[in-house]
């Protein structure tokens, strides 16, 4: 075998599977999926366990604030991939428009969520129910906290114009992590809100 | 910024990205230069190199393991004979129950991740792990782990019950008001993060990392263990995230998850701890296994029988081990569609192993054995690991398991399993790898007299533990009666622990000694067949001189060839070989199933931020031991250092 004349140069930069970073976005994702699915495993063993759930005393939770903003996370996942979409084909403006719309969205979620439970009279020492409930929330607030902090950092970026159509993997992970965040949601949701009532 | 500036930070990331390929041979010297870590003590907290992390992991979770062993030699002090007041039953608790974290948590699965680390570069033809600082923080928070369980247990306050910390013993603090149980959340903690660093690590550096040409099939069957592990990592260790931290939440916050009286369950603490707790048997064993092949394969002189299989059976093994928790608990009350379900399940996982087995006793049947120290550790890891594997057939069966629930019998059979399935390999590693590591050959003639002098010490140590557990000893009980008539096997199991105990010292000696007059090993002495035998003892920073490329499954034994008028990966790998820089920290970039070359890695290089990142971290969960407010601050503090640790992001641009 001899070497050919004219060999192509590898890349240095990759996106998406070829990139380790991108990977290893993937194992965080997959470790937190499992997070996830065991705080669900262990909601539903608790509601087992009791004779009424949510036990007496405790007010049902209402829908509407939590649907509203279900859909206010979602919409923010869906400009994340618009944005992402936008700087493959070059386009800046959306992209910065696109990561601001979901920071945005997500800002309207923390407050939705902290008006939301604030108006609950019940905490995590409450009962067991109070203690996944708070828990779950917790954890997942927690992690739009880090996607909205995260946001940030990278809409300095795009900001700055560092990102090219060839060049995004900071955000193509960014966006990846947003979704996950958001897609979490959903299950979350219909666990803690419409499984009780059904 | 002007494009001028952001072409020389592309550069400095990168190198250009139309850099041209390298004429002439490699230059080892430049490579020498690219890949040293910072001098000093700066270089000691800086270093990210593979084979340097890899080596702490090693040698921490040796010396964890000579702590827990001294904790096991007290233990059995105490037990002797009957009514013996060695150590207060209050020390006596946190003895047994950080021997079992410190042995589980802190000394198996970092050994194993350390052998896998250092090890799987090296199998498979990268230059370094894909993510070389992660590593590094995995080691650091491990570290932070390690030095919070044992300065608690010297204040007096160590884990006090059990390593698996069953709630609500572990969870209310009227039953455990010391600082204990949360020093057990906090270690076990940090360390789960490291094990999943690791795991994520491992991954991808055997999905992407391999030489050209190195596809799946032609992966070393210990480069498989290290994936399957990984993977039982990823899905097991969330799960005793999961009941550690609602134990701490119980603890710290008031929460009533495992308090049966707010609405909580205690059973639900058994099913998702020991939903990791299994698996974690499993995350032990299969690295130890792929220790076995390796050094079979070398000492039998033939290549492994029924790879392919026994590749497989890795697989199998890890998936089903993930079906047979509650054996642990059946004494629980389960219902019986469940007792049946998991005693199935827990019968069928001794499947995988028997076809390992086999396919280990037709290598070595097969194969002109070189009957060394590493060779003998292999023969007691077999015999030692079949009688476990027995008495866990046994206790599979729920009748039986009811019987001897929580006795000593639980004991000698977890110690067969453990100690035969993952000292003994580990033994007969570090004898096969110490060469390597080190340049210098361990002396065999000690190695042996380690091995008969374990192998003695260890069965004379737990075989009477069965008979004691027949006649109704129960596990973690400080002291008994005379009258009961244990005292005579006790004193027998003391003995051996003893005994054992001097094997062990045997091999301190041994490393001491080999390290500072043992023979020289040159590069392969024991013509082994896979590619950490091609490169110098130790192996430079930079590993490989010039990117190997793989055509076979046993590259020293087997060149192998490209068939005739076809362009393999291997060919186009040789072919692009030269474009991997030397004056950067690249590696080849390869597709995951075939090995195609698909890109060139740049590796992150020397880097102070993943031990402040662990820092970051260890200040959240030690100081949330004392206020919560620390968590907050540590999530902050680790949002700076991850700052840091990207700085600076000007590489997504364009030159």
């Amino acid at each position: 075998m001899s070497v050919r004349v004219g060999t192509p140069m590898l890349p240095v930069y990759t996106l998406g599977p070829k990139s380790v970073v991108w990977w290893g976005m993937i194992g965080l994702i997959a470790i937190e999926i499992v997070v996830f699915s065991g705080l669900i495993a262990m909601y539903f063993w608790l509601r087992l366990v009791n004779p009424s759930w949510p036990p007496e005393g405790i007010d049902t939770k209402g829908l509407l604030i939590p649907t509203i903003n279900t859909l206010v996370l979602i919409a923010s996942a869906v400009a994340m991939v618009v944005a992402k979409r936008a700087i493959v084909r070059g386009n800046q403006r959306v992209l910065k428009l696109g990561q601001m719309v979901a920071i945005a969205l997500g800002m309207v979620f923390l407050v939705l969520k902290y008006i939301e439970y604030s108006g609950y009279g019940y905490d995590w020492t409450t009962h067991a129910y109070g203690s996944i409930t708070w828990t779950i929330t917790g954890f997942h607030t927690a992690h739009v906290i880090s996607v909205v902090t995260k946001g940030l950092v990278v809409l300095t970026m795009a900001l700055r114009g560092m990102f090219r159509p060839d060049r995004h993997l900071a955000f193509e992970v960014s966006t990846l992590y947003w979704v996950f965040v958001v897609v979490i949601w959903i299950p979350l949701y219909f666990t803690m809100y419409i499984s009780p009532r059904l | 910024m002007t494009q001028h500036d952001e072409a020389q930070q592309v550069h400095h990331h990168y190198g250009p990205q139309h850099s041209t390929p390298r004429e002439g041979p490699p230059d080892p010297e430049l490579l020498e230069r690219t890949w040293r870590p910072l001098p000093g003590i700066v270089g000691f907290f800086t270093v990210v190199n593979y084979s340097t992390v890899g080596m702490r992991f090693i040698v921490t979770g040796f010396i964890f393991l000579l702590l827990g062993g001294v904790q096991a030699l007290i233990m059995r002090t105490q037990l002797a004979q009957p009514n013996l007041d060695v150590v207060s039953a209050e020390l006596f608790q946190q003895l047994f129950s950080t021997h079992g974290v410190t042995m589980m948590f802190f000394f198996a699965v970092p050994m194993f991740e350390g052998l896998a680390m250092y090890l799987v570069p090296l199998m498979i033809g990268a230059r370094d792990m894909a993510m070389p600082r992660l590593g590094a923080l995995g080691y650091w928070l491990y570290l932070i782990a390690g030095i919070t369980l044992f300065v608690g247990f010297i204040l007096g306050v160590g884990p006090d019950a059990g390593w698996f910390a069953h709630a609500p013993l572990s969870s209310e603090t009227t039953f455990t008001p010391k600082l204990g149980m949360d020093i057990w959340v906090t270690a076990i903690g940090l360390l789960e993060i490291s094990a999943l660093l690791a795991a994520v690590e491992i991954i991808v550096t055997i999905f992407k990392c391999k030489a050209p040409g190195m596809s799946m099939a032609r992966m070393p069957i210990f480069v498989w263990a290290a994936l399957v592990m990984s993977f039982m990592m990823l899905f097991a260790m969330p799960a005793v995230l999961l009941a550690t931290v609602a134990v701490g939440l119980d603890r710290m916050v008031g929460t009533h998850f495992f308090n049966a009286a707010m609405g909580g369950d205690p059973t639900l603490y058994q099913h998702v701890f020991w939903f990791f707790g299994h698996p974690e048997v499993y995350i032990i064993f299969t690295p130890a296994l792929g220790v076995v092949s390796a050094a079979l394969v070398t000492f039998a002189r033939r290549p492994m029988v029924a790879y392919s299989i026994v590749a497989l059976s890795f697989v199998a093994m890890g998936i089903l081990s993930f079906g047979v928790w509650v054996h642990h608990f059946f004494a629980i009350g389960i219902p019986p569609i469940g007792l049946s379900f998991f005693a199935a399940a827990s019968m069928m996982v001794s499947i995988p192993s028997g076809i390992q087995l086999a396919a280990f006793i037709g290598t070595v049947w097969t194969g002109r054995v070189v009957l060394n120290t590493s060779f003998l550790f292999l023969i007691g890891f077999v015999v030692i690991f079949v009688m476990g594997g027995v008495t866990g057939v046994m206790l599979a069966a729920v009748p039986f398991n009811w019987q001897v629930h929580d006795s000593y019998f639980v004991v000698a059979h977890l110690h067969y399993v453990l100690i035969g399935g993952a000292l003994f390999p580990l033994f007969a590693g570090l004898f096969y790898w110490f060469p390597k590591f080190t340049g210098k050959l361990l002396n065999e003639r000690l190695g042996r007299w380690q091995f008969g002098i374990m192998f003695v010490g260890f069965n004379v140590t737990f075989f009477v533990q069965h008979i004691l557990g027949l006649q109704g000893m129960a596990r973690r009980i400080h002291t008994y009666d005379a009258d009961l008539g244990w005292g005579t096997f006790n004193l027998i199991s003391t003995i051996g622990s003893y005994v054992l105990a001097f094997g062990i010292l045997l091999f301190v000696v041994n490393f001491v000694w080999s390290l500072r007059s043992g023979r020289d090993a040159g590069i392969d002495p024991w013509k082994a067949p896979t590619l950490e035998w091609s490169v110098p003892s130790p192996p430079p920073q930079y590993t490989f001189v010039e990117p190997p490329v793989i055509r076979s499954l046993y590259p020293l034994w087997d060149p192998g060839e490209s068939p005739s008028g076809v362009e393999t990966a291997a060919d186009r790998g040789v072919a692009l070989r030269p474009q991997i820089r030397e004056d950067y920290r690249e590696t080849f970039g390869t597709s995951i199933m075939d090995g195609e070359p698909e890109s060139r890695i740049n590796l992150r290089d020397n880097s102070i931020w993943p031990v402040l990142a662990s820092l970051a971290i260890g200040i959240a969960f030690v100081g949330a031991m004392f206020s919560l407010w620390f968590f907050p601050i540590g999530a902050v503090l680790f949002f700076l250092t991850m700052l840091g640790w990207h700085w600076p992001f000007s590489k997504e641009v364009a030159s």
